[in-house]
C-alpha cells in the first residue's frame, strides 16, 4: 500500500498534517495533565490538613481523644463524600459524615494492607465508596508506644473531574483553532514554497516551443542544480540533433560525388542506368532536405527577413544571369520571422528559383504582416499552372523535365513552411 | 578557353576534364584548395570550376582570396552542398555561378561558356565578325551561315579572338590560354595554328599587330 501520495504538495500536506495533529494531540494531553495536578494537589493539601487536625488526636501512648479530632464542615456532613477515620491500636474515631461507619478502603486494598506499608506522611490513593463514587484519599501511619496508628481523609474525586471537565472544552477549542491556523500557514506555505516548480516548468515549455534556448531561474537555490542540469541536457541534445544533421548531410554530400562522376561517365550511355541514377539523386535530395527540416523542438530564431531575401535574390540574378528579369522587393522593413534561417533560405529559395525560371520579364516579391504571420507573396509574369499541376507539383511530382531543378522544391518548400507553423 | 578545375575526387575531376577537353577547353586540374588557389592566382584562365570541400583548404577561403587579391576570373562553385543558405554564401564570398552535384556536363558547359561570354562584356549568346558568327552558348562558329569545323587548338584560339575582337590579343596572352599548364608550349605552333585558321576563314579577318599580338577584325580599322 502506498503510504505517501503522488503529488509532491500531497506528501508534503500529509506529512505536515500528521505531525502537527501528533503534536497537537501531545500538547492538549499535556496541558489536561498538568491542569489534573494542580486542582488534585488542591484537593490533597485540604486533606493534609485535615489529616494534621485528627492526627492531634492520636496519643503517645495509642490511646484516642476524641475532642482533639475537629470535624470541620464538609467532613461532618453525610454523604458529601468528604470523611476522616483515625484507626487506633485499640479504638477508632470518624467523622460525623461517616455516621459510624468504617470509611470505605479502596478495593484493591481490602483486606487492609499491611500496616508497615503504608508510610508515615501522607500519600495518595484511589477508590470508590459504597454508592460507587470515586473517591480519593490520603492515608499516613503514626507510630505509638501500643503500635501504629492509621490517619485516613477522603475526598470526592468528583472534586478534580469538574473543573478538569470544565476547562476541556475551552482547551480542546484552542487547540482546534491552533490546528486551523497551522493548516493554513501549511497551505499557503506550500503555495509559495511549491511555486518555482510551476515557474521552471513554464521555462522549459518555453524552451521547447523554441521561444529562448536555456532555461534562466535565479532562484531558488535549491533549484539551481537541476536548471544547469537541464540546461546541459538542451545543449548535449542540440548537439546530438546537430550531430546527426551533420552525418545525414554528409552522407549525402558523400554520395553525390560519386553520383556524379557515374552520371557523366554515363553521358551518352545506357539510358535506363541514367534513370536510374536520377532517381537515386532525387531520393538523396528528398531526404536530406527532410532531414534539414526534421529538427524536433529545435530553437527557432527570429531572424529579419529583408537581408535574407535579398541575398537570395542576388543568388537567382547570377544564377539566372543569362535570363534577364527585372525583380521588384516590396517588404516593410524590419520585418521578423520565426524561422531556422537554413529553413528560411531553403523555402525562399525553392520559390524564387521557381519564379525566376518560369518568369518572363518580371518576378515580384512583397511581404507584409498578416494577423501576426508574415504572409510573403513570390509571383513571375510567367505562364502558371492549372491546379490539377499545382496540386501534383506540391506533393512532388515533376512536371517539368527540361534538366534543372530536382522536383522536389515545392514539396520541401511547403512541409518546412508547415514546420515552422506556417502554409504554402 | 582555359578552365582551371579544383576538385578533390579524382574519379570525377578526370570525367568532367576529358567531357570539357572533347568541347574543346584547355583543362587544369588541381586536387586540393592550396594547389587551386596558387594557380588561379598565379595562371591565366578564362573561368574557374571550384569545389567547395577541399583537402588542405576550403573552397570558400580560395575564392575569397582570389577575389581580395583583385582576380575577376569568373568562377562556378561546384558542389554537393545544395542547401540555399550555402549557395547564399557561396554567391556572397564572389561566385558568379553555382551548380549542384550531380549535374549533367551539358549543363556545366553551357553555363561556363556563359560565364566567359559575360566576363568578356558579351550580353548577347551570338557574336558576330564579318562573315564569322559565335554561337557563345554551343560554341559553334559560322562562316557565311556554314558551320566551320575546327580542331580544338583551333577553336581555343579563335574563341579567344572572337571574344574579344576588334582587340588586340597579346601573343602570351593568347598562348596561355590555349595550353594546358604542363603542355610543352613551342612559340612557333600558334604562328602554324593562325595559319591554319587563317586558310579557314580567311586570312583578311585576322590581323598581326608586330611586336604586340593579333587582332580579329570585321574591316581595316
Amino acid at each position: 500500500m502506498r503510504l505517501l501520495p503522488r503529488s509532491l504538495s500531497g506528501r508534503l500536506l500529509a506529512t505536515a498534517a500528521v505531525t502537527i495533529l501528533i503534536a497537537l494531540a501531545l500538547a492538549a494531553a499535556a496541558i489536561g495533565h498538568v491542569l489534573e495536578r494542580f486542582v488534585m494537589s488542591g484537593l490533597d493539601d485540604r486533606l493534609d490538613a485535615q489529616i494534621a487536625i485528627v492526627a492531634r488526636a492520636v496519643g503517645p501512648d495509642g490511646t484516642l481523644d476524641g475532642a482533639k479530632a475537629v470535624d470541620l464542615p464538609p467532613f461532618d456532613q453525610a454523604g458529601s463524600g468528604w470523611a476522616w477515620e483515625v484507626i487506633g491500636p485499640t479504638a477508632t474515631l470518624r467523622s460525623a459524615s461517616l455516621r459510624g461507619a468504617d470509611l470505605p478502603l479502596p478495593r484493591d486494598d481490602a483486606p487492609p494492607r499491611p500496616r508497615e506499608r503504608v508510610r508515615e506522611r501522607p500519600h495518595p490513593l484511589e477508590g470508590t465508596d459504597a454508592s460507587g463514587r470515586r473517591i480519593h484519599y490520603r492515608i499516613m501511619r503514626l507510630p505509638t508506644l501500643r503500635g501504629d496508628a492509621l490517619v485516613l481523609a477522603a475526598g470526592p474525586r468528583a472534586i478534580v473531574d469538574r473543573p478538569i471537565r470544565a476547562a476541556m472544552l475551552p482547551l480542546l477549542l484552542s487547540v482546534l483553532l491552533l490546528g486551523g491556523f497551522l493548516a493554513v500557514a501549511l497551505v499557503v506555505q506550500l503555495r509559495i514554497g511549491l511555486r518555482p516548480l510551476a515557474k521552471l516548468s513554464d521555462r522549459v515549455a518555453e524552451v521547447r516551443a523554441g521561444h529562448v534556448r536555456h532555461i534562466t531561474v535565479e532562484e531558488p537555490t535549491e533549484l539551481l542544480p537541476l536548471v544547469a542540469e537541464l540546461n546541459a541536457l538542451i545543449d548535449a541534445n542540440e548537439a546530438a540533433v546537430a550531430r546527426a544533421r551533420g552525418h545525414v548531410a554528409n552522407l549525402a554530400h558523400g554520395l553525390k560525388t560519386p553520383l556524379a562522376t557515374l552520371k557523366l561517365d554515363l553521358a551518352e550511355g545506357d539510358s535506363r542506368l541514367r534513370e536510374q541514377i536520377e532517381r537515386m539523386e532525387r531520393q538523396i535530395r528528398h531526404h536530406l532536405g527532410r532531414a534539414r527540416a526534421a529538427e524536433p523542438g529545435g530553437v527557432v530564431t527570429r531572424v529579419a527577413l529583408a537581408p535574407h531575401l535579398n541575398d537570395l535574390i542576388a543568388a537567382m540574378a547570377r544564377i539566372h544571369a543569362d535570363r534577364d528579369i527585372a525583380s521588384s522587393v516590396n517588404l516593410m522593413p524590419l520585418v521578423q520571422v520565426h524561422c531556422d534561417p537554413q529553413d528560411l533560405d531553403e523555402m525562399l529559395g525553392n520559390l524564387l528559383d521557381n519564379a525566376w525560371r518560369h518568369a518572363r520579364a518580371q518576378v515580384g516579391v512583397t511581404a507584409r504582416v498578416v494577423e501576426r504571420m508574415v504572409r510573403i507573396e513570390i509571383a513571375d509574369d510567367g505562364p502558371g499552372m492549372t491546379p490539377a499541376q499545382i496540386a501534383e507539383i506540391t506533393r512532388g511530382h515533376r512536371l517539368d523535365e527540361r534538366g534543372e531543378g530536382h522536383g522536389f522544391g515545392l514539396a520541401i518548400s511547403r512541409e518546412l513552411a508547415e514546420l515552422h507553423g506556417g502554409t504554402l | 578557353m582555359r578552365v582551371l578545375l579544383v576538385e578533390d575526387d579524382a574519379a570525377l575531376a578526370e570525367s568532367i576534364a576529358r567531357a570539357l577537353r572533347a568541347e574543346s577547353f584547355a583543362v587544369d586540374v588541381a586536387d586540393n584548395g592550396e594547389d587551386g588557389g596558387h594557380l588561379g592566382s598565379t595562371e591565366a584562365y578564362d573561368v574557374a570550376v571550384l569545389d567547395l570541400g577541399l583537402p588542405r583548404r576550403d573552397g570558400l577561403s580560395v575564392l575569397a582570396e582570389w577575389r581580395a587579391g583583385g582576380r575577376t576570373l569568373p568562377v562556378l562553385i561546384l558542389t554537393a552542398r545544395d542547401a540555399w543558405s550555402d549557395k547564399v554564401l557561396g554567391f556572397k564570398a564572389g561566385a558568379d555561378d553555382y551548380l549542384v552535384k550531380p549535374f549533367r556536363v551539358e549543363e556545366l558547359v553551357m553555363r561556363l561558356r556563359a560565364l566567359v561570354r559575360r566576363a568578356a562584356g558579351h550580353a548577347a549568346s551570338v557574336i558576330q565578325c564579318g562573315p564569322l558568327s559565335f554561337e557563345a552558348q554551343t560554341g559553334v562558329f559560322q562562316l557565311d551561315g556554314m558551320p566551320l569545323k575546327l580542331t580544338a587548338f583551333e577553336w581555343r584560339v579563335l574563341s579567344c579572338l572572337m571574344l574579344r575582337k576588334e582587340a588586340v590579343v597579346e601573343r602570351l596572352d593568347l598562348l596561355e590560354r590555349v595550353y594546358e599548364g604542363d603542355a610543352d608550349v613551342d612559340s612557333n605552333s600558334l604562328e602554324v595554328i593562325i595559319g591554319r585558321l587563317r586558310r579557314k576563314i580567311g586570312a583578311s579577318l585576322i590581323e598581326t599587330v608586330r611586336g604586340l599580338g593579333y587582332r580579329l577584325t570585321a574591316g581595316p580599322a
